[in-house]
């Protein structure tokens, strides 16, 4: 890469070669920073990348692999490409439940879908191998940090003060002037800008920020606890996120409570907005459609008393009662239960009326219960019904007369009923809004009147003890970033034996430094400091 | 060779020297703080790389163990208490006392549960002193069951058990219907099968379950 200026494509301001960061108004801009790392002594401050020293036994080589930071970013780009492959079908969560997922994604998206079933990307936060690659980022980052981190910590804290003649020489901005009959003004009028003074002879080592040198650290340790956070989700106890399907006025086990707690819906409301109220989404509703101000489930919390075994009837006693709103989980221990959704796709009772050939309705209607149907309905005082046969999800009528249903699912009822008058009686199958006579010349139809849902609440159970830690890393993750991008390691070194000799070196923006030194310098007589890449600058315009 | 402005020691090959043209320049003293100590360090190494490969492996082991674990062959049998269609309240553990155990989870909506059934009934009306048959039916209401029975050329002499909550049947983390488990009289499970029995299967779980 040759030097040549770079023009701010943000601002349009001509900055010196190498410049990382505008000058003018702090765009990134050079992005092979890293790829030139020999222009970067400053920023390990010169001390040995340890790494790329020597390697021996098999686990210097594994760590100095590690510290790579090619290997870091090849990692994080894999990450990101799983990551990215993951989206392309959906997820195994968001499949129909109960449905074998192999075979989902088969039929769904072919050959390709049967692929990135077996290779775990419909369940890629839990595949093996995204697993391991999270485990070899964080490797990474320790490692690398380690290795950078602890040389640069050694060599900032170990820092002399007195500086060799050539040091000042080399450092982009440097001064070297006529010295002044008292040093003291100057060192103090720095110290103003809350630098802290080092003295050792004449010469005086100024320092501050030297925290930003640490930011990158900083953050890879909160990146470290964010990964730690995320790992303990697959410890047992950690992490819950399950799905409670409670239909109205059932009760059920709290899933991962080991039979310890039951909850009970007793009822589920979804409220709407008035139309007439004319508070909110006036314009929304006033086209017709209800829009929907709540979702609840009123609940009954109970704990079991019994310890006893499987299928035996639980021995509830009542702990609270709770209605359980969207963002208004209930909570009991380290749980909560959130509303999720609802379904009200299940069948729960039908009710027909029985006609006769005329098409008179005969005496009152019957409901039958699909969860439990009873045999018996007496319509009239003369004729009664008889459930002969009922079958939820209707195939087809075995060899033994009996129907035969596909699924347990009320999804397609069939009905054999018999019609009772007196001695008298006759057969009919009837489906939904479909019946055929069994027995021949029926008198008396029946007919399908409505059906009714059930009703069932989808709750959520969440627990999650890795949230602190999830937290605390991302806030440090944020001091970290905030630390190294905001605070400037600003130093000055300054020897005045014979000449003045005046350099400063800073990590970033030496604009800004520039600017805060020649104040300072211009305000005590000086002239401005040199700036290096200017003089280049200058050279080669001049030649 | 390029120009940089900071230090005369840049493009030099060999890192070593590099470094070394460098901390001449900072100074001469400042060269041992590159040193670290050898022996911290490679305790440090080891120490980080170890923990992170435990602690992958670890993640790795809970993740694939976590999936809800189905009973299998050679471990102990769930013990349960349910209801049977007759009224009556069956335990395993009371069951396996004495007899071997034969659990079988079906429903009347599942062909192949339907086709065993008169089969299992043959071989169990032929006797059965050693061994118990338990067929547990999955979240079905007493209405569905008996229709099914009373279509049956025989009725079934062994208990049929309502699972009405699928408690059982979620404890034994049951996959496809029928599902047939043998259990010995230790509680042990000794054989599982996830398909339609045929004659000697049935023979086959019976013997092993009175073994």
């Amino acid at each position: 890469m040759e030097l040549k200026e770079i023009k701010c494509e943000s601002c349009g301001h001509i900055n010196p070669p190498g410049t990382q960061l505008c000058q003018s108004c702090g765009k990134m801009i050079d992005s092979d920073y890293d790829q030139n790392k020999i222009k970067d002594l400053m920023r390990y401050d010169g001390s040995a990348v340890r790494s790329k020293t020597r390697s021996k036994s098999i686990f210097d080589r594994i760590w100095i692999f590690f510290t790579s930071v090619k290997v870091g970013v090849s990692i994080i780009l894999a990450i990101t490409v799983a990551a990215a492959i993951g989206t392309i079908f959906p997820q195994e969560y968001y499949i129909p439940i109960g449905v074998d997922p192999g075979e989902h994604y088969q039929e769904n998206y072919g050959t390709l879908g049967y692929l990135y079933y077996s290779m775990g990307f419909h369940n890629l936060y839990s595949s093996w191998w995204f697993l391991v690659l999270n485990g070899l980022l964080a490797l990474s980052i320790i490692a690398a940090s380690i290795d950078r981190g602890i040389p640069l910590f050694k060599s900032l804290s170990r820092q002399h003060v007195k500086k060799h003649g050539s040091f000042f020489r080399r450092q982009r901005l440097f001064l070297n002037t006529e010295r002044p009959a008292d040093t003291s003004s100057l060192i103090d009028a720095f110290s103003r800008k809350r630098y802290k003074v080092r003295q050792d002879g004449d010469s005086y080592l100024l320092e501050k920020g030297r925290l930003s040198r640490y930011g990158p650290y900083i953050n890879h340790m909160g990146l470290i606890l964010l990964l730690f956070g995320s790992m303990l989700r697959f410890f047992p106890g950690m992490y819950v996120d399950e799905i409670l399907y409670l239909k109205e006025g059932e009760t059920e086990e709290i899933p991962t409570t080991q039979g310890q707690y039951y909850v009970k819906n007793e009822r589920f409301v979804i409220d709407t907005y008035d139309k007439e109220d004319g508070e909110v989404f006036q314009q929304a509703l006033s086209e017709g459609s209800d829009l929907v101000s709540n979702f609840q489930t009123d609940i009954v919390f109970y704990k079991n008393n019994s310890t006893d075994i499987a299928g035996s009837s639980p021995d509830l006693e009542e702990i609270d009662e709770y209605s359980i709103r969207v963002n208004h989980p209930f909570s009991f221990g380290s749980y909560e239960l959130y509303q999720s959704s609802y379904d009200n796709s299940q069948l729960k009772a039908m009710t027909f009326r029985v006609e006769d050939s005329s098409g008179n309705t005969i005496g009152d209607n019957f409901t039958i219960n699909l969860d439990n149907p009873e045999s018996q309905f007496a319509v009239s005082e003369d004729i009664s019904v008889n459930m002969r046969a009922y079958s939820p999800d209707f195939l087809e009528v075995a060899d033994n007369g009996t129907l035969v249903s596909a699924t347990p699912v009320p999804t397609n009822p069939a009905f054999v009923f018999e019609v009772i008058n007196g001695q008298e009686s006759e057969l009919s199958l009837l489906q939904i809004m479909n019946s055929t006579d069994i027995t021949a010349n029926n008198e008396y139809n029946i007919r399908f009147v409505g059906a009714e849902e059930h009703v069932a609440s989808v709750l959520t159970v969440k627990k999650d003890y890795t949230i602190p830690f999830i937290a605390t890393g991302f806030v440090i993750f944020l001091i970290g970033l905030s630390v190294g991008s905001y605070i400037n390691h600003r130093r000055i070194w300054i020897r005045a034996d014979g000449d003045l000799m005046f350099a400063a070196h800073t990590n970033k923006n030496y604009f800004g430094m520039k600017r805060e030194i020649n104040e300072v310098l211009e305000s005590n007589g000086f002239e401005a400091v040199n700036d290096k890449l200017d003089e280049e600058d200058n050279d080669k315009n001049k030649e | 060779m390029r120009k940089i402005w900071s230090y005369n020691c840049h493009d030099t090959v060999i890192q070593d020297t590099f470094i070394e043209c460098y901390n001449e320049a900072m100074n001469q003293n400042d060269r041992q703080v590159i040193n670290m100590k050898g022996r911290t360090r490679n305790i440090l190494r080891v120490s980080i790389i170890v923990t992170i490969a435990l602690l992958i492996g670890i993640t790795l082991w809970f993740n694939l163990t976590s999936g809800t674990k189905a009973v299998e062959v050679g471990d102990e049998a769930v013990d349960f208490k349910l209801t049977t269609l007759e009224g009556e309240e069956i335990q395993l553990s009371k069951l396996t006392e004495d007899k071997g155990v034969i659990l079988n989870f079906w429903g009347t909506w599942c062909k192949p549960c339907r086709e065993e059934m008169p089969d299992m009934n043959d071989i169990y009306t032929q006797g059965h002193e050693d061994y118990e048959i338990v067929a547990v039916n999955v979240a079905e209401n007493e209405q569905q069951i008996r229709q099914f029975i009373s279509g049956l050329s025989a009725d079934l002499e062994f208990p049929i058990a309502l699972d009405r909550e699928k408690s059982v049947t979620d404890a034994y983390n049951i996959g496809p219907l029928p599902t047939t488990i043998a259990v010995n009289k230790e509680g042990i499970v000794v054989k599982k099968q996830e398909y339609q029995l045929t004659k000697e299967d049935i023979s086959t779980f019976i013997s092993e379950s009175t073994e």
